[in-house]
């Protein structure tokens, strides 16, 4: 009878919500026109934690400009929506999702988040005049001939030599493996990271697999039998460096595994069973994880849309480069013409209240100046035991 | 020296893994003709059950893994009775029906327990070493469950009256259903065993590798494989591809590299299909 009265008791909440909701003014109903983002990026399969955290970003900096009535479009206000698509890690599912969404007449994208998906979007985007705003760590994740395509965070090339000076101030590493996907989303990272390697004197040895391997005993016995001091992951999805680590780890391998391509610690922890068996490890932070400015954004989170804060930490990363977007459209005036909002994004200063200052970054790699740098961390765990995140400053690319 | 056994090793416990996996595969379709795409669906089901028994209700693992088999070979039976057997004989219904299914199992996964992999680890995290030879616990215990199973199945389609039954209906289902065999009976019973067979491989091997909604999809891929090398409806040809498979997985991938691995794999079964067009023990087709 209790549970009864319970239920009872919240459809006459959400009723009566509803009721206010349809008689206030101020709220979503002031919103004269709708704004449709787009956000795509892998929601399922072992990338998975780095979509979800984009979707959310995306959703936060929505939610934001909803609660204040709207986003200020010219004399408009705008309700901002998102709606997602999963895909799956691949070029042919951001491709998919690309003509999808542009099918719905959706101008802007969020997303994507990994090299091959950046490669599959980069056409339907240029074929129907979308702005997408994405972040891949491939050598030609933007460019010149892609004026509509913004990247968020600069690649290996920037942060990896002071992850590995810092990794090699605390262990001896004089060679190294590096294992990734045989696809464009591990190659592209593991070139830059066996030259950033290389230029401080360590030796590399280069391991693809087959994307969709799920037991990586072999690999790790051929990677075992060079003897390496250290074990890079690069940019394998964070399940799958769950399963490389653990086996690592069962098969003797004591020295310290790094990871130069991309974020995602808490998911290895729990696939390998504990931070004791990570024991050693060094990693590439997408924001400076111990920074309370910085974490302050998942209590917004939950404020903001009331949900629950995703899992890992490129969140945090992601917020930024959100609200930057929504305020290029608000400050072009312009749903409808991603030009035009591409225009006003080259124009704004990179300063947010949680990541503090930025910088607009590409011109020397890429050749075009649409890439955005924060500061980032440098993650290590010696003996078992996490040490603080170290801040480096946001660099030039 | 060292790497040739350890290869040879892991060659084996791949094997266990890819003959578990395809035993389940290639009974349904020796016995009822479907080829059953839901397959790595009950593998990720299995997987669930037992890390929800494990996790939530606190169960002892041995015991998560029944109730994973009894689940799974439950809905598996269940899937039979209300939607299978109404379009047995259509491959292309079955197809579409399988896939369809699985496709709901991985969504519901998705949904009830999120897209990142939980943490779901082996009771067991013990490893045998020899040198630079070693052999993990866990991978020991399922080459047992393998033995084990390939065991219990071959007693079960060979050597008991059901099993019989079923090889029957199989041969010549308007004969088998004229002499008194029940194919509305023995059909989701035979369904319900390899989804269980499915479900008690999901349960041991996802803790040793790693658990999300998607990882039935290379699971279907290594069954697929297996099952056309061994030729299709061949528990036996089942069995001997799948170590056939591990083996040449794991030297190749030692040897020369994982991409060149995968492609080696590839090219391999190739050649032999071109030789044995029905696979390794195609005219066991005809029997199991």
């Amino acid at each position: 009878m209790s549970k009864l009265k319970a239920i009872g008791v919240k459809i006459g909440v959400a009723a009566s919500a509803f009721v206010v909701g349809i008689a206030l003014p101020g709220n979503a109903s002031a919103a004269s026109c709708g704004l449709k983002i787009g956000a795509i990026g892998p929601l399922s399969g072992p990338a998975a934690e780095w979509g979800l955290a984009m979707v959310a970003a995306a959703e936060m900096a929505a939610a934001e400009a909803n609660n204040k009535g709207g986003l200020q479009v010219g004399d408009q206000k705008c309700r901002v929506d998102v709606v997602s698509y999963d895909s799956k890690y691949s070029a042919e599912g951001a491709a998919a999702g690309a003509n999808n969404l542009a099918s719905q007449g959706i101008k802007f994208i969020f997303g994507p988040v990994g090299a091959p998906e950046m490669t599959g979007i980069k056409p339907v985007a240029m074929r129907n005049q979308i702005l997408v705003f994405g972040d891949s760590y491939a050598k030609n994740a933007i460019g010149p001939q892609w004026p509509l395509v913004f990247h968020l965070g600069p690649g290996p090339n920037v942060w990896g030599p002071p992850i590995i000076e810092e990794a090699k101030r605390r262990w001896k590493i004089d060679t190294v493996s590096i294992i990734a996907p045989n696809d464009q989303g591990g190659t592209d990272i593991a070139d830059v990271d066996q030259q950033d390697y290389e230029k401080q004197g360590v030796k590399v040895r280069l391991e693809y697999y087959q994307r969709g391997t799920t037991d990586f005993s072999p690999i790790i016995t051929r990677v075992l039998s060079s003897h390496p001091d250290a074990v890079d992951t690069a940019s394998s999805p964070p399940g799958d460096a769950g399963v490389i680590v653990k086996q690592l780890r069962q098969a003797g391998f004591q020295g310290p595994i790094g990871r130069l391509g991309g974020p995602g610690t808490d998911e290895i922890e729990r696939i390998v069973g504990g931070i004791e068996i990570l024991k050693n490890f060094y990693w590439y932070e997408s924001t400076p994880t111990d920074d309370p400015n910085v974490r302050e954004l998942s209590v917004l989170f939950t404020k903001e849309t009331g949900k629950p804060v995703p899992q890992g930490t490129s969140f945090w990363q992601w917020v930024p480069e959100a609200r930057l977007l929504l305020a290029a459209i608000s400050k072009a005036g312009t749903i409808t013409n991603p030009a035009k909002v591409a225009e006003a994004l080259r124009t704004l200063p990179v300063q947010d209240p949680n990541l503090g200052q930025g910088l607009w970054t590409g011109k020397k790699f890429f050749g075009i100046n649409q890439e955005i740098s924060f500061p980032f961390g440098i993650g290590i765990i010696v003996d078992g035991k996490i040490q603080n995140v170290i801040t480096h400053p946001a660099a030039e690319n | 020296m060292d790497s040739f056994i350890q290869a040879g090793i892991i060659g084996i416990t791949l094997g266990a893994q890819y003959a578990l996996l395809a035993l389940g595969f290639t009974l349904i379709f020796g016995i009822l003709g479907v080829i059953n795409f839901a397959h790595g669906g009950f593998y990720v089901l299995g997987g669930y059950f037992a890390y929800a028994a494990v996790s939530d209700a606190g169960m002892p693992y041995p015991i998560a893994v029944l109730l994973a088999v009894i689940g799974t070979g439950v809905l598996g039976w269940l899937f039979e009775v209300l939607l299978v057997e109404r379009c047995v004989d259509d491959h292309l219904a079955t197809m579409m029906l399988t896939l369809g299914l699985y496709l709901v199992i991985s969504n519901a996964m998705l949904i009830v327990f999120g897209p990142q992999s939980p943490h779901f680890t082996f009771p067991l995290s013990g490893t045998f070493r020899a040198g630079a030879v070693y052999v993990t616990a866990a991978n020991l215990v399922v080459l047992a469950v393998c033995f084990v199973a390939i065991g219990a199945l071959y007693i079960l389609i060979y050597r008991t009256g059901l099993g019989r039954a079923l090889r029957a209906l199989a041969d010549d289902r308007g004969v088998a259903t004229a002499m008194g065999m029940r194919p509305r009976v023995l059909f989701p019973l035979a369904f319900g065993v390899a989804t269980a067979l499915a479900g008690l491989t999901g349960a041991i091997i996802t803790p040793i590798l790693s658990l999300s909604p998607n990882v039935g999809d290379p699971v279907l891929v290594s069954s697929f494989i297996v099952v056309i090398l061994g030729g299709l409806g061949s528990i036996g040809g089942a069995t001997v591809a799948a170590f056939i498979v591990g083996i040449i997985e794991s030297y190749s991938s030692v040897y020369l590299g994982g991409s060149a691995g995968a492609l080696v794999l590839f090219v391999i079964v190739l050649l032999l299909l071109v030789f044995r067009p029905f696979g390794l023990f195609g005219r066991e087709i005809r029997r199991a």
